[in-house]
């Protein structure tokens, strides 16, 4: 057993475990008080989640903050924390998406025991996949976050809800299907007992042939939640679906969750079955690029749009970690950050919208900047970010995968770069069509976002700007985990 | 490394006037944006700041030897250094002080121009974006650099081509010019990249050594000056994307003058001479670059022929210059361009200042129109803009006449005599349509009495003030200023080419034997302008162009050359008709159909098999008695 001073890791998963408790204790109508609750116990793990990323010790590097509790010990599992440069950043967009999540939703009144309970629910599996080093945990707190997904849509959601929550359930099942034999594939063939990450990766555990083997298995596992190409229609459907703290976490955490599954347990148990099968995902991940932003031009529905945006997004995050370089792995570590912040952004304002004119179909909105210039603002500043304007963060991210995607790959990288004008074609019509033009008399009466519901929509669009203006603070900590990671490999 | 940074004057100036700007912005949005006058005083007083501080750069360094260079680090990523500073030469001084200038000049016409609207503190928050990224773009010390400024001025530009967001042509021409201007962006991107991989490092003056052709092949130079050239192709306008900058027009006036005239479109150009012995490396793409240049010029000048709106004469002849420019870059002086950007940058501003005040006035963008209210009652405009546009036209002693004689001069050094012979006919179009619009408006043949007395008393500058619909003293003295600029900067062409080109570098365009070309140039030019009088000026004139009595010639130039049709047809039938809808179809039948399909067949299986437990005896016994019956003939037999 090995503990840090004090066990900050645990504290954060704990802070929404005893958030999920105190508030099935609170009797259905005190609405007011679980709202607070939830806000307080989302407040801790945000704060917890922003320090730990500035008080990781950049020199040392490493994985550090580590908590290791023996737990079975016959098959050599353990309960065991750390965090890394890789984790840091996810953590800190889950505390930030969380605590902003919690508080676009505000103005809930239906069922809001129940819905912040399968969120904090939802958040501590997520948490617990991005700082648990054992396998078996991994797995565990992966399937925990996926389950309320289902309820959270088809109680709260809209636009074939049923349909959807059905088909993201689908999906994500059969990506446990691939992941669970993945892993004890790796479990039997190590010959070691153990679940420990940390022992599993040493190198030569596993012979190439396994490695090539477990790596496909467990990429397709991870990168169905990840929206890779071509298993992405889940997300879309799912993104209309969910209600706006749930479309916020789904698309800003969750599919991050994918992409760092495939980092966490695809790369670093099988990094020669991922120097294998690198071309493959640079193929898949182009084809999401080019795909997703051509797909979102012919959407009319605005969470259709981001929905799509995003799939051409977490394309970027795909051929970032097909490059097999510093540079590549840092660009996708950023652009996970990068694009959660933007798409809860994105999904936050287009929330407001949807709860005000009770639509989301572009050709119904117009001249919405007259309207509600504060609401139409916030979702501008995410359209920038969704189309790599400068001094936004996706724009370092992706500065940085397509210099590496064009060295590795000139021409899928070529032809990924040359989807930035589609991407831009595209959101920039959504942002004509919506918010420009002739304002909507029947819209007159709605009132524009408050000081207390922008909140959330400033420190989002806070962490854009900061990390636009200072990417270093962001890339110094990813490239702790990713140079040694791949000065290693063999 | 503090401390000596606010010990160096030169360094300390250089950021105050390049970032200064960005803190009002910041201030303005987050802040101020409720109170209309103190955002315009914040944002003209960060931009006087600057100016300040440009002029002393300019005139601390006037004898500069070497380059001064400060970087700092912004994002370091393995192999990949991104560097944030500044690199002062007489290039990136000039341009910081032309830039400064303008958006001074401009942001004070604002005032007058812009009262009343509301989104004023908007307009000068962006107005304050502009101006940082402008200006740190100009002194950028590398490409990476360059490039994510450059973005940034592309985004000001769509924030302020859409500023009347309301009016769906507005929104329309902004979506139009990010989205065009990012297409050749991708190809100056990809050329950063070719040039980053194969030569390592993008600092422009490493870019601009000899170094670079020991260690790219000829090809990889031609290749990537030809891919970075796209972002010349695509911010100045140059044919094929030259149709966006019209349609730019939609934006208030003030930043028609200076962004899609002097200082913004003209970043390509700058961008051309800040990496000139780059692209000099390789004649092939120099060839190229003068043959787009030369069509641009005189395809642009061909729409400004027919065109009746004001401010579409001028941003037709913006592209047309600009391509002049380029043309001089491409036939090898650096100062001609260098030298042309410099003029043209005072007396377009000036034009479309002048502009401005009609429109402003008449509240009517064709030009004939504000002939006939009595156009030529506004003295300080009128006067103004007919001194521009004699500038513009090249007509000594005016600023133009001194940059398109030295743009003429190496264009004669050609081998091919056709680049000339461009030039020459250019420089005739020019002049017609420039009198074209300037005759129409001193000399209108249906004077509407009424207006005529309304307008016709009160058009001075000075003191229509009072007047509500009069010229503001703020928007005049802009133009006085830009006129006098004009009048005088022609006289500074030796002190300016010894300051940007060195002493050895001098007589590289204008030498003795090409004392022909001035006589036929000014000759070509003035018969322009004689025929405009004949057909615009002078009394009883038809006010018909030769062009427009040619029905299709008059057509097309109006259409711009249908180049604008082909691209609607592209989106239209390609990118949306064809691939998107293809793509959409394939999402929503041949995966989710998929899918959904595979769903189907397991409940239909389960279905299927649930006849198996129906719960009634006999069926269970038979199936029982079934298998049973096979099992015991497989092991029979």
């Amino acid at each position: 057993m090995e503990f840090a001073n004090f066990p900050f890791l645990s504290a954060i998963l704990l802070s929404c475990v005893v958030g999920l408790l105190v508030i099935l204790f609170i009797p259905d109508e005190r609405k007011m008080l679980i709202k607070w609750v939830s806000l307080v116990f989302s407040g801790i793990a945000m704060v917890l989640s922003i320090y730990l990323f500035f008080a990781y010790d950049k020199t040392k590097g490493g994985f550090q903050f580590v908590e290791k509790v023996l737990w079975v010990k016959s098959l050599g599992i353990n309960y065991h924390n750390a965090v890394d440069g890789f984790s840091l950043p996810m953590l800190m967009l889950t505390g930030i998406v969380l605590f902003t999540g919690v508080l676009t939703m505000w103005e809930l009144e239906t069922r809001v025991k129940e819905f912040f309970a399968f969120t904090f629910l939802l958040v501590a599996g997520v948490f617990g996949v991005f700082m648990s080093m054992d396998l078996f945990f991994i797995f565990v707190w992966y399937d925990v976050s996926l389950f309320p997904m289902y309820p959270l849509i088809a109680i709260w959601g809209s636009t074939r809800k049923e349909y959807g929550a059905m088909k993201l359930t689908l999906y994500l099942l059969a990506g446990s299907a691939l992941i669970l034999p993945g892993i004890l594939y790796l479990f039997v063939n190590s010959g070691l007992n153990t679940f420990n990450l940390v022992t599993l990766m040493q190198p030569g555990t596993f012979t190439p042939f396994q490695q090539k083997f477990a790596f496909i298995l467990l990429y397709l596992g991870f990168g169905i939640l990840a929206g890779v190409w071509p298993f992405h229609t889940w997300s879309p459907v799912g993104h209309v679906a969910a209600p706006t703290a749930v479309s916020m976490i789904h698309a800003g955490v969750l599919m991050k969750l994918g992409a760092f599954g495939v980092l966490r347990v695809a790369i670093f148990l099988c990094p020669e079955g991922w120097q294998y099968w690198a071309q493959l995902m640079a193929v898949l991940a182009t084809c999401g690029i080019v795909y997703g932003a051509f797909v979102g031009l012919a959407q009319t529905d605005l969470k259709y749009v981001i929905g799509y945006s995003s799939v051409s997004h977490m394309g970027i995050v795909g051929l970032g970690l097909a490059t097999v370089t510093v540079e590549g792995m840092n660009g996708a570590v950023f652009q996970m950050f990068a694009h959660g912040v933007m798409t809860a952004l994105f999904f936050s304002s287009v929330g407001y919208i949807y709860d005000k004119t009770h639509t989301k179909m572009i050709p119904e909105l117009g001249g919405m900047s007259k309207t509600m210039p504060v609401a139409s603002g916030y979702f501008i500043v995410a359209a920038l970010a969704g189309i790599g304007v400068p001094c936004l963060a996706s724009f370092w991210a992706e500065l940085l995968v397509f210099i590496s995607a064009f060295k590795t790959y000139p021409i899928r990288g070529a032809l990924a770069i040359c989807a930035l004008v589609v991407s831009a074609l595209f959101m920039l019509r959504v942002v004509q069509r919506t918010f420009y033009g002739e304002k909507r008399d029947e819209f007159d009466h709605l009132p524009d976002v408050s000081f207390g519901l922008g909140i959330p929509r400033m420190i989002l669009v806070a962490v854009i700007v900061f990390f636009g203006l200072f990417p270093s603070v962001m890339i110094d900590v990813i490239q702790v985990a990713s140079i040694p990671f791949i000065n290693g490999l063999p | 490394m503090t401390s000596s940074f606010f010990h160096n004057p030169t360094l300390l100036a250089a950021a105050v006037a390049a970032l200064l700007p960005f803190f009002t912005f910041a201030l303005i949005m987050v802040f101020t944006r409720p109170y209309p006058r103190l955002s315009a005083v914040l944002s003209i007083g960060a931009v006087s700041v600057s100016l300040i501080c440009a002029i002393f750069l300019l005139g601390s360094h006037w004898h500069l030897e070497e380059p001064i260079q400060y970087t700092g680090k912004w994002m370091i990523s393995g192999d990949i250094h991104i560097p944030f500073g500044f690199l002062l030469d007489q290039l990136s001084l000039l341009m910081l002080t032309i830039v400064a200038v303008i958006s001074f000049l401009v942001q004070v016409y604002s005032l007058g121009y812009m009262a009343g609207d509301p989104g004023f503190a908007r307009y000068y928050a962006f107005q304050s974006l502009f101006a940082w990224a402008m200006m740190t773009m100009s002194i950028a010390p590398n490409m990476l650099q360059f490039y994510i400024f450059w973005e940034l001025v592309g985004l000001a530009s769509y924030l302020l081509i859409g500023f009347y967001y309301e009016k769906f042509s507005a929104s329309e021409a902004g979506k139009k010019a990010f989205v065009m201007t990012r297409f050749g962006d991708i190809a100056f991107f990809l050329g950063l990249l070719v040039v980053l991989l194969h030569f390592g490092n993008l600092n422009i003056q490493d870019m601009n050594s000899v170094d670079v052709t020991a260690r790219m092949s000829p090809a990889l130079i031609t290749l990537s000056a030809i891919l970075i050239f796209g972002g010349v192709v695509g911010k100045s306008a140059q044919f094929p994307l030259l149709t966006w900058l019209p349609d730019a027009m939609e934006g208030p006036t003030p930043v028609s003058a200076l962004l899609h005239s002097a200082t913004m479109v003209a970043a390509g150009v700058y961008m051309f001479g800040r990496i000139f012995p780059f692209f000099s490396n390789s004649a092939v793409a120099m060839t190229t670059f003068l043959t787009i240049g030369t069509i641009t010029m005189l395809l642009a000048s061909t729409m400004a022929m027919v065109t009746r709106d004001i401010k579409q004469v001028w941003a037709y002849s913006t592209i047309s210059q600009l391509g002049f420019m380029v043309m001089g870059l491409a036939a090898g002086s650096y100062f001609a361009g260098i030298f042309h950007l410099t003029t043209h940058a005072g007396f377009k501003a000036l034009l479309f200042l002048c502009s401005g005040v009609f429109i402003h006035e008449y509240e009517t963008n064709d030009f004939f129109e504000i002939g006939k209210y009595g156009g030529r009652g506004l003295k300080v405009p009128i006067i103004c803009m007919t001194l521009a546009a004699a500038a513009l036209s090249g007509l000594p002693p005016l600023s133009g006449f001194f940059s398109k004689e030295a743009i003429m001069g190496a264009l004669a050094e050609q081998h091919n005599p056709v680049w000339l012979w461009a030039g020459l006919l250019g420089a005739f179009l020019t002049a017609y349509y420039s009198f074209r619009l300037i005759f129409s408006i001193l000399f209108p043949k249906k004077v509407e009495a009424v207006h005529q007395a309304e307008h016709g008393g009160h058009g001075h500058g000075h003191e229509a003030g009072h007047h509500h619909a009069g010229i503001y003293w703020v928007m005049a003295w802009p133009l006085i200023i830009l006129a006098t600029i004009t009048l005088v900067l022609g006289f500074f062409h030796t002190p300016l080419e010894n300051f940007l080109v060195g002493h050895h570098g001098g007589g590289e365009a204008h030498g003795g034997h090409h004392a022909w070309l001035l006589y036929v140039a000014v000759g070509l030019a003035l018969s322009g302008v004689g025929l405009a009088w004949l057909e615009f000026g002078r009394k009883g004139a038809p006010q018909v162009g030769f062009v427009e009595k040619v029905e299709p010639i008059s057509a097309l130039f109006a259409n711009r050359w249908y180049i604008d049709r082909f691209y609607r047809l592209f989106l239209d039938y390609f990118i949306y008709g064809t691939v998107s809808s293809l793509f959409t179809r394939n999402d929503r039948r041949v995966i989710d159909g998929g899918i959904d399909g595979m769903c189907r067949a397991t409940v239909g299986t389960g279905w299927a098999l649930s006849f198996l437990q129906s719960g009634m005896l006999q069926y269970n016994l038979m199936v029982m008695f079934a298998v049973l019956a096979l099992v015991a003939l497989y092991f029979f037999f």
